[in-house]
């Protein structure tokens, strides 16, 4: 059928086409043979590079004819036979004459004996050849598509053959590549030998030769460009089938050999920087000299042979692994060694294990060296006490405990310098990468909390830095002292350890007038806020409130007694500071308001100040009906001014004056003093004495002695025996008429009032204290749980118990199980029993 | 024209077996895979050398039609909503072997025994000159 187009016109006679081809039977065949001759000279010419005189159109109109005569298949074959042939005779010969024994023996068997300069010589030769017949054979095949364009598509397209081209191309790889070689003796194919050579090339570039890229590079493509059958399947390619795999297998080889060597050589910084290069190398070596296909498979060995294989060996290397990297800082290491790591495992287990590893080491370290310190000042205290050591005295007087504080900062200090270090790294090494990130502040916690005083330093340095550490900073670096601290806090399992200790230290501060700036002050509370929450600042909170309030009432009561306008020179001053009880550390609250069972002592004060503490009491209470007011003597300080007489006898010097000096010392001290306004000059009177008129606790009363008669430029009161020791029961003492001070007021430094470490003792006590507390906040929790549940099994209420108290500090469970016995004992919860009368393992609440 | 620019030159010379010659934009003529074959730089055949190719078994009328298609081709190949190419009713099959021949066609079902010749087509689905013819004949 035909269709026209030739428009409304489609008159004419439709011309049939002239047929030369002359079709009589029989004689089909001899065209055939004459058309088949002539093709056949073409493809001798055409492989002999002596095309030029050939007629593309005559050489097509053959092709063309023999297939319009049916005869395509015949042409098929015939062209593929002549290819054979061609092989046989003119590209084999050579190609065998160039694999000689020692190509053989060298490439394959890895036979020594010769030098690298011939070995390359030798493989070069042979790849040149293979290069030259295959480009001459894909060329020659191009052409000969090219004239047989029409057998493709008048006769291979319909009978399902390959196009020529491929069939030809696919000759090269079936008449020279699996050419076996078994007349040079051995069992190999050309193939074999080729991928040998290459390898081989490979290799010596490896080493460090140069070798001729292009020359592999075309040898490759070539491997590229042929595939396993003449249906060109992508995923065949002889590249992909049979050299890649080799390839693999050897560079496997040889990275496993040099990573053992590496690995004798024992040093991780070359290893780093070799598997770096050779990464490098490799994927360069893909793009110029092999195929980009490969690029993947052979970073991946690599990864696996120089990186994977060894890598926890190389980590522990001594004097160049993980650690001498840390500790030396050698930044670029430890960035190779993360994007090394990074390659082969995304959660860089290795790498992150190490760190922590040695984040703990570190921290060790730091704990190591800070019980070394303290040894050494326990020596210094032994030196101290022997009399005559006197030039051993240091110029700054630490004592003992001011040099634990010191331990404490100092602690504090190296802890975060090396948290400061790690983040650094992390920063400028490892990325940024969460995950390290984490394994970072895990183990910083863990050391961190495995230092038992780790609550009590952290508050000691945030005391300091409040105290005298910042002054004279800029705003920025007070800033930078606050995060610290802030940091550290965040790191801290047992927060209400620290919550005491810092209301302790802050209440000491607050008191006695040693905080450096209330801005300040307040800023750590709210950033405290920020990050542990409203319960947690609390009670610091309180406290500033009382202070403020105490200002106030303070103005309130001076403006109350000038009213009532009594005598100027009795009169005395009082700032007061009212303080509710439960926002006060205890033991500010005075030592016998503590757990222990003491008598609740008062001291007996002087007259003058008992009148102005009732009429204290008086206008306080008028206000506030109901309130009690406790006097902590030992929470607060005194003004006294005192006249020296002069001293009879003395004619010169500071003695022969009346002296005036304004002392400031504690409330027990002032009450102590006081005492010595009715002595005669000469009495002495006994620590029994005292104790008894006064009424002080012990312990204070030891405190204040000590301050007002040991250290020589405070001795207002003389001690009897005269050693350098603290006061005692037993020692006698007397108003020292020869005070001499060079300043009119003179601060009479009080022992207890410095926030230091505790000792042993103390900090049992504390931590007693703290057990206590807990108990009752655990109580609290599973009450308050209990109450909104009603019941529960107790691996629930156990459960949520931990959860809840996890904020302030890590729960014991022993302690929760205790205190829900306990709860059991004293009501509040009942054991839920089965319908046959067992108990069941479930709770529930008594209302 | 000499030969070292021949396969350089813009233009190509077709020639018909009854004398008539065409000079042609060397890149209209490549719309057909046997003149590009023929022109191919780098096969070096006499066509190539010289530009200029002899068709031992096409005439000047038929000739002129096939250039006429190459320059209709290269003018319109990048366009859409082209005209319609006037064919003569009366060149039918003459063209049709002519371009069969140059490899102008367009198979659209090689899978089947029956041909379908879209000659000279402006796409795939489209040609000028269509036919169906069954394979039949000497096998």
């Amino acid at each position: 059928m035909i269709t026209g187009r030739g428009g409304p016109s489609g008159r004419g006679r439709i011309r049939p086409p002239r047929r030369q081809l002359a079709t009589q039977p029989g004689s089909a065949k001899n065209d055939f043979e004459q058309y088949w001759a002539k093709l056949r000279e073409a493809l001798h010419d055409i492989h002999t590079h002596n095309a030029g005189n050939l007629s593309f159109e005559q050489l097509y109109r053959f092709a063309y004819k023999i297939v319009l005569m049916k005869s395509g298949a015949l042409l098929y074959d015939r062209v593929t036979d002549f290819e054979g042939k061609w092989f046989a005779e003119q590209v084999m010969p050579p190609m065998s004459a160039l694999i000689t024994k020692n190509l053989v023996s060298i490439t394959l068997d890895g036979a020594p004996g010769i030098s690298v300069v011939e070995r390359r010589a030798l493989g070069e030769k042979f790849l040149r050849f293979v290069r030259t017949s295959w480009e001459n054979h894909n060329m020659a095949m191009n052409m000969n598509a090219d004239i047989l364009m029409y057998l493709d598509r008048g006769y291979g397209e319909d009978n399902r053959r390959p196009p020529i081209y491929a069939t030809t191309i696919g000759l090269f790889r079936d008449n020279i590549l699996r050419k076996n070689l078994g007349a040079t003796g051995s069992n190999y194919d050309v193939f074999d030998i080729l991928n040998a050579t290459i390898i081989d090339q490979i290799n010596m570039e490896r080493e460090g030769d140069v070798i001729d890229k292009a020359l592999l590079r075309s040898c490759v493509s070539m491997l590229e460009g042929l595939f396993e059958t003449d249906a060109e399947v992508e995923l065949e390619r002889l590249y992909l089938t049979t050299f890649e795999p080799f390839f693999i297998r050897t560079s496997h080889d040889f990275y496993r050999i040099e990573c053992e060597r590496l690995l004798r050589e024992a040093d991780a910084r070359s290893w780093l920087r070799q598997t770096q290069r050779r990464l490098a190398e490799e994927a360069a070596r893909c793009q110029t000299t092999i195929s980009p296909l490969s690029e993947q498979k052979i970073a991946s060995v690599v990864d696996e042979e120089l990186i994977m294989k060894h890598l926890d060996e190389f980590l522990q290397l001594e004097g160049s692994g993980i650690r001498a990297m840390i500790d030396n800082d050698r930044l670029e290491d430890l960035k190779i060694l993360f994007s090394l790591v990074s390659r082969v495992d995304d959660k860089v287990a290795s790498l992150r294990n190490a760190l922590s590893l040695r984040v703990m080491e570190l921290g060790n370290e730091i704990e190591q060296n800070l019980n070394n310190t303290d040894f050494s000042i326990a020596q210094d205290v032994g030196s101290e006490e022997t009399p005559g050591d006197g030039e051993k005295a240091k110029p700054k007087t630490l004592n003992a405990t001011a040099q634990l504080t010191a331990a404490a900062i100092k602690w504090v200090d190296d802890v975060l310098q090396l948290k400061d270090k790690f983040d650094q790294l992390w920063v400028a090494c490892f990325d940024r990468k969460a995950v390290i990130e984490t394994a970072l502040t895990r183990s910083f916690s863990a050391f961190i909390n495995r230092f038992d005083r780790a609550s009590e330093y952290v508050s000691l340095f945030i005391d300091d830095n409040l105290k005298r550490g910042l002054r004279g900073k800029t705003e920025a670096e007070v800033d930078i002292i606050l995060d610290k601290a802030i940091t550290l806090l965040k790191h801290l399992n047992e927060k209400d350890k620290f919550e005491s200790y810092y209301q302790k230290h802050l209440a000491r501060r607050l008191l006695h007038g040693k905080s450096e700036s209330e801005e300040i002050e307040q800023e750590m509370i709210s950033r405290m806020k920020r990050e542990l929450g409203n319960n947690f600042t609390q009670k610091f909170e309180g406290m500033f409130r009382d202070m403020s309030t105490s200002r106030e009432t303070t103005e309130q009561y001076r403006n109350h007694v000038r009213g009532l306008g009594e005598a100027e020179d009795s009169r005395v001053d009082l700032n007061i500071s009212v303080l509710a009880g439960n926002n006060w550390p205890k033991e500010i609250m005075g030592r016998s308001t503590g757990l222990s069972d003491e008598t609740k002592t008062k001291a007996t004060y002087p007259p003058e100040i008992q009148s102005l503490q009732k009429s204290f009491f008086e206008f306080y209470t008028k206000n506030r009906n109901g309130r009690v007011l406790t006097w902590v003597g030992s929470a607060g300080s005194a003004d006294v001014k005192c006249i020296f007489p002069k001293v009879p006898g003395k004619a010169t010097g500071p003695l022969s004056k009346d002296r005036r000096y304004e002392i400031n010392v504690s409330t027990y001290g002032m009450i102590v003093l006081m005492l010595f306004n009715t002595t005669k000059d000469d009495e002495w009177l006994s620590f029994e004495d005292i104790q008894a008129t006064t009424n002080i606790p012990q312990p204070d009363l030891i405190n204040v002695l000590t301050s007002l008669s040991v250290i020589k430029q405070f001795r207002i009161l003389v001690k009897e025996s005269q050693t350098k020791s603290a006061a005692k029961p037993g020692d006698r003492f007397m108003f020292n008429s020869e005070f001499v001070s060079k300043a009119i007021k003179i601060k009479i430094p009080s022992v207890s009032a410095a926030n230091r470490v505790e000792n042993d003792e103390e900090r049992k006590k504390t931590d007693e204290k703290n057990l206590e507390t807990r108990k009752h906040v655990a109580d609290s929790v599973i009450v308050r749980i209990m109450k909104q549940r009603k019941e529960l099994t107790h691996t629930q209420l156990v459960n949520e118990v931990i959860q809840v108290l996890s904020s302030r500090f890590k729960p014991d469970m022993s302690l929760i199980k205790g205190q829900i016995e306990s709860l059991i004992f004293r009501e509040y919860l009942e054991r839920d029993e089965l319908p046959d009368g067992t108990t069941a393992d479930k709770y529930k609440y008594v209302a | 024209m000499a030969e070292s620019d021949a396969s350089a030159s813009k233009y190509v010379t077709l020639a018909s077996c009854d004398g008539f010659e065409f000079v042609v934009l060397r890149e209209a003529v490549l719309v057909s895979s046997a003149i590009k074959g023929m022109l191919d730089p780098k096969s070096q055949f006499t066509e190539a050398r010289t530009g200029r190719c002899y068709f031992e078994e096409i005439n000047g009328i038929v000739l002129e039609k096939i250039v006429e298609y190459c320059q209709y081709w290269y003018k319109y190949k990048e366009s859409v909503n082209v005209p319609d190419m006037d064919v003569p009713v009366e060149l039918c099959l003459e063209l049709l072997q002519a371009a069969d021949f140059l490899g102008l066609d367009r198979k659209a079902s090689p899978s089947t025994q029956t041909h379908h010749y879209y000659l000279f087509s402006k796409t795939p689905e489209e040609g000028f000159i269509a036919l169906t013819y069954n394979d039949v004949g000497p096998t």
